[in-house]
């Protein structure tokens, strides 16, 4: 195979690279060895690339990065307040949030804390357990006094029970009622007896005081007392 | 290269730390290529920012299919070194009227500060100047495949040239390189 001057200087990469064929590295070396043009050639080329390969990577200064991170996320601060609102979002966070949330709101309710005019001062600890200790006195005054109202109505029922369960033996000389007849009141045609009379009063006084005490119940319970 | 790919993604779906991981994997190489190309440590991390910055504005455009990431960085990167290097072809011709053929440790003690000179003693400072006396289509094709040890194909798709191209750049740029160290002093024991 002939080769000439100028093949070398053409092939000279793929030469030093070794990807020529066997051939054509067999020709390229009789040539090179034989021509004083291309001997240099080849020496100085093979010797620059050796060099070059000799050069070690650079390291940056420190600082690059960060300033590279700088102008395209934001500063140092601002990098560590975004990874930490990310971290906010994981479900753990949010559940122990939600949950610590949600105490709060308990115990400051609990403690008559005011969500419509809150002030700093009923955050205080003193304040806190003060108005918690007066909640808890007010709570349970108000369940004695349920309790109490709920004794007196059972009272009243049972008394009332107690009096319609008396056996009436003069029931012939009283004038049967119409089963819509309000018991203080008459059908109209025969006048009430004085016992129906009083027993209507009675039952008008339980329900006045019963309506007083349980102002919530008083319509329920007047309509079952009336039947 | 599929982890880029994966940080990529991350980073398109906004995570700070996947960006922050590209920009260290990546930062050393990118300042060699534009440190290779331009021959001056503050020129090199200021375009190794523009070129972060550029990436990151468009980063949606990056296809994983047409290249590696860091091909195509390298891309980015060489459209910049080139911008900048028509950027101040100017005040380049301006300084070569003054020091038309300059000896290498001359023009390394003007304009460089005491630590750029004590790198580019240790690092093989007349290869450097060599390279940055190249022209720039040979310097880019040099420094791929000599620096940066990139495949044909890669150059071809960072350079946007066919492959004969490119080896014909490679060629050149070598047998060239070897001329201007030889001019410079620098020859084979």
């Amino acid at each position: 195979m002939n080769w000439t001057c100028e093949q070398t200087e053409a092939r000279l990469s793929d030469y030093l690279d070794g990807v020529l064929e066997p051939a054509e590295v067999l020709a390229f070396d009789r040539h090179v060895s034989g021509c004083e043009r291309c001997t240099p050639l080849v020496a100085s080329v093979s010797h620059a690339l050796d060099r070059l390969h000799d050069l070690e990577q650079l390291e940056p200064s420190p600082r690059l990065v960060n300033s590279i991170l700088t102008t395209t996320i934001g500063p140092q601060s601002w990098r560590n307040a975004k990874r930490w609102l990310r971290n906010l979002q994981s479900p753990r966070f949010v559940y122990s949030a939600v949950s610590v949330a949600a105490t709060l709101f308990l115990i400051l309710s609990a403690s008559g804390f005011s969500w419509k005019k809150p002030k700093l001062a009923d955050l205080a600890p003193a304040n806190i357990y003060r108005k918690a200790d007066s909640q808890a006195h007010l709570i349970y005054a108000r369940g004695t006094k349920f309790v109490s109202d709920l004794r007196v109505v059972y009272e009243i029922q049972s008394r009332l029970r107690q009096d319609n369960e008396i056996p009436t033996t003069e029931e012939e000389t009283i004038p049967k009622s119409s089963p819509n007849k309000k018991p203080n009141s008459t059908n109209g045609t025969n006048p009430a007896s004085p016992r129906q009379q009083n027993r209507a009063n009675g039952i008008e006084r339980h329900l006045e005081i019963l309506a007083a005490a349980l102002p919530v119940l008083t319509g329920s319970m007047a309509e079952r007392s009336i039947r | 290269m599929e982890q880029d790919a994966q940080l990529v993604q991350q980073c398109l779906q906004g995570d700070g730390s996947a960006w922050e991981e590209l920009v260290r994997r990546h930062t050393r190489r990118i300042f060699n290529i534009c440190y290779r190309f331009t021959g001056n440590r503050t020129e090199a991390e200021d375009l190794s920012q523009d070129v972060f910055l550029r990436v990151y504005r468009t980063l949606a455009s990056y296809r994983s299919a047409h290249g590696g990431f860091a091909t195509w960085m390298t891309s980015v990167t060489r459209n910049l070194l080139i911008d900048h290097y028509r950027r101040t072809k100017r005040d380049r011709v301006t300084d070569s009227l003054d020091d038309k053929m300059p000896v290498v440790e001359n023009k390394e003690s003007v304009g460089r500060r005491p630590d750029e000179q004590a790198l580019l003693g240790e690092l093989s400072n007349q290869v450097q100047a060599a390279l940055t006396r190249l022209s720039p289509e040979l310097r880019e094709a040099v420094i791929l495949r000599d620096l940066q040890q990139l495949e044909y194909g890669e150059i071809q798709r960072v350079l946007e040239v066919p492959e004969g191209t490119v080896k014909s750049r490679i060629n050149r740029g070598r047998i060239e390189l070897a001329r201007i160290l030889q001019q410079m002093g620098v020859r084979p024991a």
